[in-house]
Parts: structure tokens; sequence; C-alpha cells
């Protein structure tokens, strides 16, 4: 959507892209879990470029207690960007982007835990970008998620997220971060592996219905792949 | 929002452990916990460092702003020390604006770093009365178990001593290493059942009193001294505490010398 679309080439004559993918291929990633020892469940994500480092606290008393709810858990997520994340700068305090990513996230994972378990108290999930390179509300939520089962918080499943788009009209999966700033257009989805139902969708962009197909049909290949993954760091080992 | 009572037997068990001259994670009194120095971690930073000391962790990393020089100070550059503990680095830290803690750790890393004049803010002017850098440390908690000062310290001088000048995506001149003339070391004491430790773990630093953060230059000039919490000591402790700090700090020197070596 930015500026400059069809000016670079970031597709070569073999289909290739920049850093030598198929459009369909994810980059590489790689997921550890207990990096943050005094928190009950952690994960992080290294995914390109991109490192996640997400905690989850509790369940633990809800307080003040006008927060509390009889019947379930609160789920209190928060999605923040360190301010060496970025190649600028982010000044730390409010932003209505991570506010609307913590938001969104906080609702796909609320989709699979099992809030009614632990009625009137708190888990918090904080999740903290730690070098951004594009697509990191997916790697956030993903790593949020490992962190939960890490602490062993019952969920109906894991949420693997993951995002195609857009460039130079083709349609490619997982966008780095030369392709997400000449990007036409960006679809993440929240997908759960076994069943592949979503609880997490967003898009903005131009794709026509074909393209949104194929699209769509990237991501569900590309978070079968990711959940191999999750899965292994989950399991300690070789899955 | 601490329960008292809990405070209160971890208070009484400490106590029982310093009359037998132990600690409760079993260290001698001015043992450290296993530390360890890493630069270079951060892909979008121009300089930065990671530190373990036991189950603490923290990262540090350094960017660059282009800033107009004060108008007091037209040939200087500017350095910044901001440190965030954000409520993913423990069970305690909460989230909102940045609290009274935090905002103490910050200001007390930033002055060890600024008064040992490591950094010539002279050598940061670009063009005198227009045009200078702004060097901005951020630090940040991933994991607090106890002695974040120091740990924060320590990252910040590293991230600091192995940043680059990134002058060429400023489009004012080359990239050049960030001139750091001296390595500042911090080491914190903290008083648990009645005596000072060094590098209080988070029971510790719960179940204790005041703290002492002592900030020594290369040749042992003193560069900052805080005294946090309530707690009453006297010139002897502090004498002690001086004379660990200058071997401590010799330690942690070497092996920020070594971290950053090419």
């Amino acid at each position: 959507m930015m500026g400059g679309y069809g000016d670079v080439q970031m597709i070569d004559e073999n289909g290739l892209r920049m850093d030598g993918r198929k459009p369909e291929d994810c980059r590489p990633i790689e997921i550890e879990t207990g990096v943050i020892p005094v928190a009950d469940g952690s994960a992080r994500v290294i995914w390109g470029k991109n490192e996640v480092i997400a905690a989850v606290y509790g369940p633990m008393e809800a307080h003040p207690r006008k927060i509390q709810r009889q019947d379930r858990a609160v789920l209190d997520v928060r999605y923040n960007m360190a301010p060496f994340s970025t190649s600028d700068r982010i000044r730390p305090g409010f932003n209505r982007r991570s506010r609307e990513i913590s938001k969104v996230t906080a609702e796909a994972l609320e989709s699979v835990v099992l809030l009614e378990l632990y009625p009137r108290s708190k888990i918090r999930v904080e999740i903290e970008i730690i070098c951004a390179e594009a697509g990191t509300r997916c790697a956030g939520i993903t790593a949020a998620s490992v962190a939960l089962a890490h602490a062993g918080i019952p969920m109906t499943d894991l949420v693997v997220s993951v995002a195609s788009g857009k460039v130079n009209d083709i349609v490619v999966c997982d966008l780095n971060k030369e392709e997400d700033n000449y990007g036409e257009a960006d679809l993440p989805m929240g997908i759960l592996p076994n069943t592949g139902e979503l609880v997490f969708l967003q898009m903005d962009g131009d794709l026509s219905q074909e393209e949104f197909k194929t699209a769509w049909d990237y991501n569900m290949e590309a978070a079968s792949k990711i959940h191999e993954e999750m899965a292994r760091a989950l399991k300690g080992g070789d899955a | 929002m601490s329960i008292p009572l809990v405070p209160e037997l971890l208070r009484s068990h400490l106590e029982k452990l310093a009359a037998a001259d132990a600690r409760i994670d079993g260290r001698a009194r001015f043992e450290p916990r296993e530390t360890t120095l890493e630069t270079g971690i951060l892909g979008n930073a121009e300089g930065s460092a990671r530190v373990q000391m036991g189950n603490t962790i923290v990262l540090a990393g350094v960017k660059f702003q282009l800033m107009t020089p004060y108008p007091d100070r037209p040939t200087q550059g500017g350095l910044m020390c901001s440190a965030e503990v954000r409520p993913v680095a423990g069970r305690g830290w909460e989230a909102g604006p940045p609290s009274a803690e935090s905002i103490e750790l910050g200001r007390v890393v930033d002055r060890g770093i600024r008064e040992s004049g490591c950094i010539d803010v002279d050598e940061l002017c670009i063009i005198p009365g227009e045009r200078a850098w702004q060097v901005i440390l951020d630090l940040f908690a991933v994991s607090d178990d106890g002695n974040l000062f120091d740990a924060f310290a320590l990252a910040g001088i590293a991230a600091l001593r192995t940043a680059v000048v990134p002058a060429e995506r400023f489009e004012v001149g080359e990239d050049y290493p960030l001139p750091v003339s001296k390595t500042p070391i911090m080491c914190s004491y903290h008083k648990v059942g009645g005596r000072y430790v060094l590098d209080a773990d988070k029971r510790e630093e719960t179940g204790g009193d005041e703290r002492i953060h002592i900030t020594l230059g290369d040749d042992g000039h003193v560069h900052s001294l805080q005294k946090g919490l309530k707690g009453i000591f006297s010139a002897a402790e502090f004498d002690e505490i001086m004379e660990h700090a200058l071997t401590r700090c010799a330690e942690l020197r070497e092996l920020v010398d070594n971290a950053t070596k090419e």
C-alpha cells in the first residue's frame, strides 16, 4: 500500500523472492520455551529477523476486584515494541497501534484458553517485540500461545498466526521488511492447527477473489509447518 | 500489592541465615551470581548487550537521533538513558506509567555513565548550533530476579562501547564507532539480615532493608552513589562495601573488555 509500488522488482524472472524464497515459503522460524526464568511460562520466537518474547503470569488473584469475573478468568494481554526494536527508536508509552494489536491478540487467545476453569482470577500475557522485521503481530500471537501452553494453562488448541500478502501483483506468504514496504496487501490470520478454524483475521490492501483464496491457502499451509516447530519447542526436542 | 505477612516470614528466615553467615541461595556474603555478557545481539540497535546474572536477564540497546544543540551548549550533543521495567519481567511489575522504582533505576544508571565522562558530548556535535547526535541508551528488563541496577549498568556500558554512529543512514558522513573513553561499573549491596551482601536476588530484596549503589571509574574514582529504601548504615559498613566494590568493579570491567573486543 506504500508508495513506490511497481518501481521496485521484488520477484525475479524465476519467480523467486529477493531472499530466495518461493511465493508460498515462510521465513525460517525457531521457537524456544523457558526463556524468562521468573515467569510461569515463556517463549521466544525468532522468525526471520523478528525476535519476540512472551511471558505468562498466573492464574493469579485479579485485582482490583472490579475487574474480576464471577464465571471465568480475565486474560490481560499486552503487545509492546521495545524502544530499540526498530530502525527509528520507539518512544515508550501509549500507542494506538499497540493497543489495537493487544486487543485482537487477547480476543484470539480468549477463544482457546479455558478461562471458565479459573473464576475470579487473572492470567497475564506479556508480548514484547525485541527486534522487528514485519509480521510482529503474528509472531507475537504465536509466541503467546506457546507461552500459555508452557505455563500449563489448559487450551482447546494452540494458535498459529501467519500472514500472506501481495508484492508486484504476486501473492506471497510471510512478507519480510522490504516486501512489506512495497506490499500491496496483507492478510494476517490466527489458525487453530488441529481444526483449521480461525480465531484472528485482519486484512488491508487490495486482493482479487482469486488472490484472496491463494493468500488464505498459503497461510493454512504455512500454519501447519509453524505448528510443527511450536510442538517441537513444547516437547523439548525433536517432535 | 504485597501481603505484609509473607515478607515478615521471609525477613526472619533471612535473619536466621545471616546469623549463621549464610545466604538463601547458598552464596557467600560477597559472592556474585554467575554473570554473563554478550554484545551485538539486537539487529535493529546501533549497539547492544545482554546480561544474565543468575535468573536476572536484561537487554540494552543504543539508538541515535539528530538533535538541535541547546542554545547554551551549541557544540554539544546529548546522552539519554532510559530504563523500562515492563510487566513482562516479573509478577510484581505492573502495567502503566513508569513507576518510581523504574525511574530511579534509569536515573542512577544514567548518572554513573554520564558523570564518568566516558562519552564526550563535544564529539557528538556535527554542525555547531545546528546539528548534533543524541545518544539514547534504552535498558530493558526481560527477567527480574533481583539487582536490576548492576545488570542494567553492565549491559548499558557494554552496549555503548559497541555502538556505531549511523551517520550513513542519516546522510551526515560515514559510520564510525561511538567514542567511549572509560568503563564505569556499578556494584550494588543490599542490607539483608542486618549485614550487606553483594548482588541480592529477588527474595533478598523483598526481605531486606536499604541498598547502596556505587559506580566506580577505571581509576577507582567514584562517579555515582545512591542509597535506596528505608534503613540506617554506619561509616564502617560503608567502608567495607566500598573496599569490596573496588575489587568487584575491576572484575566486571574485565568482563566488559573481553565482550567488547573486536
